[in-house]
């Protein structure tokens, strides 16, 4: 099959030239890594572990309200951006990131930011759920006491409860906050993770496959509360199940080896991907 | 990144999965389809035969085979139903999995058209009161529309073996013959004093050159999802002209 990689006017017919692939530079990113209303603005992120190069000339952004899902093969670089997104990259020996990362027009790799507030502004929520081995209150409570966010016992009582409430997870713990958080199944405690997250008010969150430990009940609670969560904040997600991100995510970028390869609506990504490597990778010929 | 990644997947666009399985499974799906496809090829001719030159054998041969396209049908369908719930296709997958169950329908609908001109030509050779039904130049019109129809079906099964835009584009082009084949037809049965037929006649051969045109819209509905399945692009309700100028130009 020859390319042709086209829209057509819906009425007419008409494939306008400009839209063809053909006439893209192959080494660009395919679709537009700009959205119209930007929390984090990421442009020519580059990312070295020594010598080696994981994230090659990265662009992207990450809408108000959206959800972005990352996906690509294992070693493609997905998590490695993810985790530039608040510096988590910081503690690593020799990894060097490049390039601009802002959210909301302030460089997180301003060499005067403290990565601790930011981390804070853009938290994240790891593959396996790692509640501290503190009470459940204690695990949403910390959070807004090292960061002071709170004035009293009283506000902080309201704050645990508002995002225990807002992680979906008030009415099934609400009886029993003073009990280790790691007691709770596995969808539990990601969620409490995930309030965690939300009790020091963050902007962004982060997640790294939050749902690859679980079950497909907790799976699908996780994923509603991602999309309830998505009226307050910006979430980028990395997931490794297709499913999860078309049924999650408004826009999809995909990865491989270091490049982002294409990035689009999420309907259109697994409908009618633009770029042969995602194509086949989302179709499973990959490799 | 290298310059022909830019492209999507060339030759076979049912095979290369990781899992082989899945490759057999939609190939399985297809020829299903494509097994219809000739059934209903060799069931248009047999019926046509059957009318023009009065052989009644033909006729039956069609009816009991009819059913053999429509339980080829059924077996499609539940490919379809296999595929969607084992291997949630997505992009290229999902839209040939989403085609050929609409492919299924149409060959199976052209299939009944078939067994309706079987059946008309039936009936027909019981009204005769002696000699050949259809006598020149009604014959040649009827053969005329029947080869345009039959053309136009079996290239697009043919355009489905490699889901192959080209064949698709030269059946659309062959529409506006099919169409001037057929009001030819009708313009010949209008006319009053056409060879001695009844009215019933002519009403049960109005009947047929429709069945035989639908054939032929069925393959144009055919050539939209062989579109749909190699650009991504639904054509349907789309101006013709403009859309296969278009493609055209573009090397198709």
């Amino acid at each position: 099959m020859n390319t042709l990689v086209e829209t057509m006017d819906k009425t007419t017919g008409a494939i306008s030239s400009a839209d063809l692939a053909q006439d893209r530079p192959s080494a660009a990113t395919v679709g537009d890594v700009t959205v119209a209303d930007p929390r984090m603005t990421c442009r020519n992120v580059d990312v070295w572990y020594g010598a080696k190069q994981a994230i090659k000339g990265v662009s992207l952004d990450i809408g108000k309200n959206e959800v972005l899902s990352m996906i690509g093969p294992s070693g493609c670089g997905k998590s490695t951006f993810l985790r530039c997104l608040n510096r988590m990259n910081d503690t690593i020996d020799g990894c060097r990131v490049t390039g601009s990362i802002k959210l909301d027009e302030q460089d997180i790799y301003d060499k005067g930011l403290d990565p601790v507030p930011l981390r804070a502004q853009v938290g994240m929520v790891f593959q396996k759920p790692n509640p501290f081995p503190k009470s459940i209150y204690e695990n949403v409570a910390y959070g807004p006491r090292i960061h002071g966010l709170t004035n009293n016992k009283a506000e902080l009582d309201e704050l645990v409860e508002t995002s225990l409430q807002k992680a979906g997870l008030w009415n099934e713990v609400k009886d029993r906050l003073d009990q280790p958080g790691t007691g709770l199944s596995g969808g539990q405690q990601q969620r409490l993770c995930i309030a965690r997250t939300i009790a020091v008010s963050p902007e962004v969150i982060l997640m790294d496959e939050p749902c690859s430990a679980l079950d497909p009940i907790a799976t699908a609670i996780i994923e509603e509360l991602i999309d309830e969560l998505r009226a307050n904040y910006s979430i980028a997600i990395v997931t490794h199940s297709m499913q999860q991100a078309a049924r999650v995510s408004q826009r999809t970028a995909y990865f491989h080896l270091g490049d982002l390869i294409e990035v689009g609506e999420t309907n259109q990504i697994f409908t009618n991907p633009q770029h042969r490597l995602t194509e086949d990778y989302i179709t499973g010929r990959f490799g | 990144m290298s310059d022909t990644a830019i492209d999507k997947p060339a030759g076979d666009l049912t095979t290369g999965h990781t899992v082989r399985r899945y490759d057999q499974e939609l190939a399985k799906l297809r020829a299903i389809i494509l097994q219809m496809g000739e059934r209903v090829v060799d069931q248009t001719q047999a019926a046509v035969a059957a009318l023009i030159e009065d052989d009644e054998s033909q006729a039956y041969r069609v009816l009991d085979r009819e059913p053999l396209i429509d339980y080829l049908s059924l077996d499609a369908d539940e490919e379809v139903f296999r595929v969607i719930a084992r291997r949630q296709p997505t992009a290229v997958d999902l839209r040939i999995v989403l085609a050929l169950s609409k492919i299924a329908g149409e060959v199976e609908r052209a299939g009944d058209k078939a067994a309706r001109i079987a059946r008309q030509a039936l009936e027909l050779r019981q009204q005769e009161s002696g000699g050949e039904l259809l006598v020149e130049p009604l014959r040649a019109a009827f053969q005329r529309l029947d080869d345009k129809a039959c053309c136009m079906f079996e290239r697009s099964v043919h355009a489905v073996t490699s889901f192959d835009v080209t064949q698709a584009l030269t059946i659309f082009e062959n529409e506006s013959k099919l169409h001037e084949a057929a009001r030819a037809l009708r313009d010949l049965l209008s006319e009053s004093d056409t060879d001695g037929l009844v009215p019933r006649q002519t009403i049960a051969l109005f009947h047929c050159a429709q069945a035989l045109k639908h054939i032929g819209n069925h393959a144009s509905s055919i050539a939209e999802q062989v579109i749909y399945v190699a650009l991504g692009q639904d054509v349907r309700y789309r101006n013709r002209e403009i859309l296969i100028e278009t493609l055209r130009h573009h090397g198709y």
